[in-house]
């Protein structure tokens, strides 16, 4: 999950690296109150790149220019994001750009330190310069300071740079990050740094320790959801953008998705809803829908079983919030479930599935049923009954489905 | 790894929801299931097996434990890991999703000082069929033969095994080494163990997108492997960016690609790169998974 650059800023701020003094607008008015002296960077806050070429960062000298500078950035989509939030900041004059980052190399399965003395938005030569350091043992500064020689730098600047990087490792360890980012580093010409963009990918699965980063995703989440919203439905304008947002996240409410997280679910645009249960089963049914030429309405992984408080019980649950979500789709006409597994009983799972499907208000889409594992003769016997057949190769469900979702009728 | 259907086995977690549910399914497949830990409740039983407070409690009452599986909250995955380590067990299989990396990489330092192999997390654990289930694994989808399937995945690996089972090819293990950014254990290790693994005659890998898992394990089977390998990469078309649950290594990709390969455009990590690296290394690359046989025969008449 990543964070906005203004709470990147304000973590960066707590822990010490140098970072302008900086106000967050939410509204163009917020201007008029604005404490920094003029100049003054306005930048529209959204997760995609490219904002700058895309004309959401001005530079203003007065208050007039400011608002209408605001008004300006808050209606521009960056990739088709809409910034809620702006951020004020002052200006600064750099002689050097560099770039910094500490992440995961899952290859050395340690923390990697990353530098490059070309930071900025030239990404082609940061990444031809780009330096690392592993982190084989227990972080100490010295790791840091490694990095930056290999940066090729020299001087005060090591001592510097390496508190930066020291300073980020222990944010990165604290807060239990992906990814921290700083590019660029700004460095003036009487050799001070300062953080002047900063990226944070908080891990996921960490946050229900991170009580305070938790409350920043949760924020977050709406705009996942917005990022998953088919191009074609996406109209201009800030108003068409709050729509979509409450007519998006209604399905899930906030408890739901303890269970059932939004990144399990993705929205397309065809015929053919996918309901499977693990990460890699589900991008195959995916993979061979698209190969025997049908069309995906949405896919959905109810998770696999290396979850500790996995039983029974909060299976079913997550398979009936799983269905609801993915009929709603405009576009469905066929629901595949694929679901296998060692501790599940078909036979449960086609009673939960038949009799939650009843309880929708919407007409249910056709079904291709597959479920293997325990008591599947059982499960045949009960949806025979519903003149559900029970399919039990991969393949032929996938023909099914595909046939199921080219014909017309529904 | 070593394994035999004498290993001697502790389950730490055995009252949480999964582990009790799974324990009962290994002890019914053989597995010898010595104790179980579940601080707190030391003196209770679990199908006659003994739950103990701590694990050291537990050794000096039953005897040496081989290996130990793990079926703990994510948040104290690590600290079940050590206390096992600091009572030297040596072989570590952590079932649990959702470990924060950060704590897997200390679990890590930890293991590699003290030479202790770590499977997982987030991974079906191993079987070998008709002899030892250790983890959750469907026992009724494997069968006993040559055929040893190294796989991220979990219910992805299921269905290779049953497709294998169903066409008459049985599997000599299965293993899953997990789907996390950071894992104890690499397709390049098991290629190696499968491919001194007397039992073994052909190995199917079963990767997916994300990380670059495969590409190594592509270099490692064109310069080190003498046995045929079968693959299948999962994730062809799955929309960029999303990676469905399994945290693939997207980052951990960029960061590879950053370092390693300055300059290229950063598509490892992408099926297409997967699969591309593993033709190039002469292993034949199933479309799907009921292709796998079909391969699979034929890597056995050669």
């Amino acid at each position: 999950m990543d964070l906005l650059e203004y709470q990147a800023k304000e973590l960066f701020g707590e822990m010490g690296i140098p970072v302008l003094p900086s106000q967050r607008i939410d509204h163009p008015q917020d201007i008029k109150a604005l404490k920094i002296p003029y100049p003054i960077v306005l930048k529209s806050q959204v997760r995609r790149g490219g904002r700058g070429r895309a004309g959401g960062i001005k530079v203003v000298t007065n208050t007039i220019d400011a608002v209408a500078a605001a008004q300006a950035i808050f209606n521009l989509p960056i990739m088709e994001e809409y910034p809620e939030v702006l951020l004020a900041e002052a200006k600064y004059d750099v002689e050097q750009e560099i770039y910094l980052a500490v992440a995961l190399d899952s290859s050395a399965r340690r923390p990697v330190l990353l530098g490059s003395p070309q930071g900025g938005i030239r990404v082609a030569s940061t990444v031809e310069q780009m330096q690392h350091v592993i982190v084989e043992q227990e972080f100490s500064a010295f790791y840091a300071r490694r990095l930056t020689l290999k940066m090729g730098l020299h001087g005060r600047l090591i001592q510097s740079v390496s508190a930066v990087i020291e300073k980020m490792y222990w944010l990165f360890q604290q807060k239990d990050l992906d990814l921290i980012e700083i590019n660029p580093l700004g460095i003036n010409s009487s050799g001070e740094v300062m953080a002047l963009d900063g990226k944070i990918t908080v891990n996921g699965g960490a946050l229900g320790r991170h009580a305070d980063l938790s409350l920043l995703a949760a924020k977050r989440v709406k705009s996942v959801y917005l990022g998953k919203t088919p191009v074609s439905s996406q109209r201009g304008g800030k108003e068409a953008s709050g729509d979509r947002r409450t007519s998006t996240t209604s399905p899930l409410s906030s408890s739901a998705y303890t269970l059932l997280s939004a990144s399990h679910f993705v929205q397309l645009e065809g015929t053919i809803g996918i309901l499977c249960n693990g990460a890699g089963l589900t991008m195959t049914t995916l993979d061979l829908i698209y190969q025997a030429g049908g069309k995906p309405a949405n896919f959905l992984n109810l998770g696999g079983e290396s979850f500790y408080g996995w039983n029974p019980e909060n299976f079913h649950n997550r398979i009936k919030q799983g269905l609801t979500l993915v009929t709603q789709s405009q576009t469905i006409q066929v629901l595949l479930i694929n679901i296998l597994g060692s501790v599940i009983s078909c036979y449960e799972i086609a009673q939960v599935i038949t009799t939650h499907l009843k309880q929708l208000p919407h007409t249910p889409p056709k079904l291709v049923v597959r479920l293997v594992g325990h008591e599947s003769d059982r499960a045949r016997d009960y949806l025979s009954t519903l003149n559900i057949p029970l399919v039990e190769q991969l393949d032929e469900a996938i023909v099914q489905a595909v046939a199921l979702g080219k014909s017309r009728t529904k | 790894m070593i394994i035999t259907p004498d290993s001697k086995v502790l389950v730490q977690g055995i009252l949480e929801p999964l582990g009790a549910i799974c324990t009962p399914l290994m002890q019914a497949y053989g597995t010898q299931i010595v104790a179980g830990i579940s601080p707190g409740h030391e003196g209770k039983q679990l199908n006659s097996i003994p739950i103990f407070d701590m694990v050291d409690r537990a050794l000096a009452s039953v005897g040496g434990v081989d290996i130990t599986i793990i079926f703990v909250h994510p948040y104290l995955a690590l600290d079940a890991a050590l206390e096992s380590i600091a009572a030297g067990i040596r072989q570590i299989i952590l079932i649990t999703e959702g470990v924060p990396p950060l704590d897997v990489v200390h679990l890590l330092r930890k293991a590699e000082a003290t030479e202790t192999l770590v499977i997982g997390p987030n991974c079906p654990g191993i079987i070998v069929p008709g002899q030892v289930l250790l983890g959750t694994h469907p026992s009724e989808f494997y069968t006993p033969g040559s055929v040893g399937i190294i796989s991220r995945s979990g219910t992805l690996t299921y269905e290779v095994a049953l497709e294998l089972t169903r066409a008459g090819l049985g599997q000599s293990i299965g293993v899953g080494i997990g789907s996390d950014a950071i894992l104890g254990s690499s397709f390049s290790q098991w290629l190696q163990v499968l491919d001194e693994d007397e039992n073994t005659e052909v190995i199917v890998l079963v990767g997916e997108i994300g990380g670059d898992g495969e590409e190594i394990a592509a270099r490692y089977i064109e310069e080190v492997i003498d046995k045929p390998v079968v693959a299948y990469v999962a994730g062809r078309n799955t929309p960029k960016g999303k990676h469905m649950g399994h945290a693939g290594a997207i980052i951990a990709a960029q960061v590879t690609e950053l370092t390693r390969n300055p300059g290229a455009l950063p598509d490892i990590g992408t099926a297409e790169s997967k699969i591309s690296a593993l033709k190039k290394a002469k292993v034949p690359v199933a479309d799907r998974p009921s292709q796998i046989p079909d391969l699979v025969k034929k890597a056995l008449r050669h």
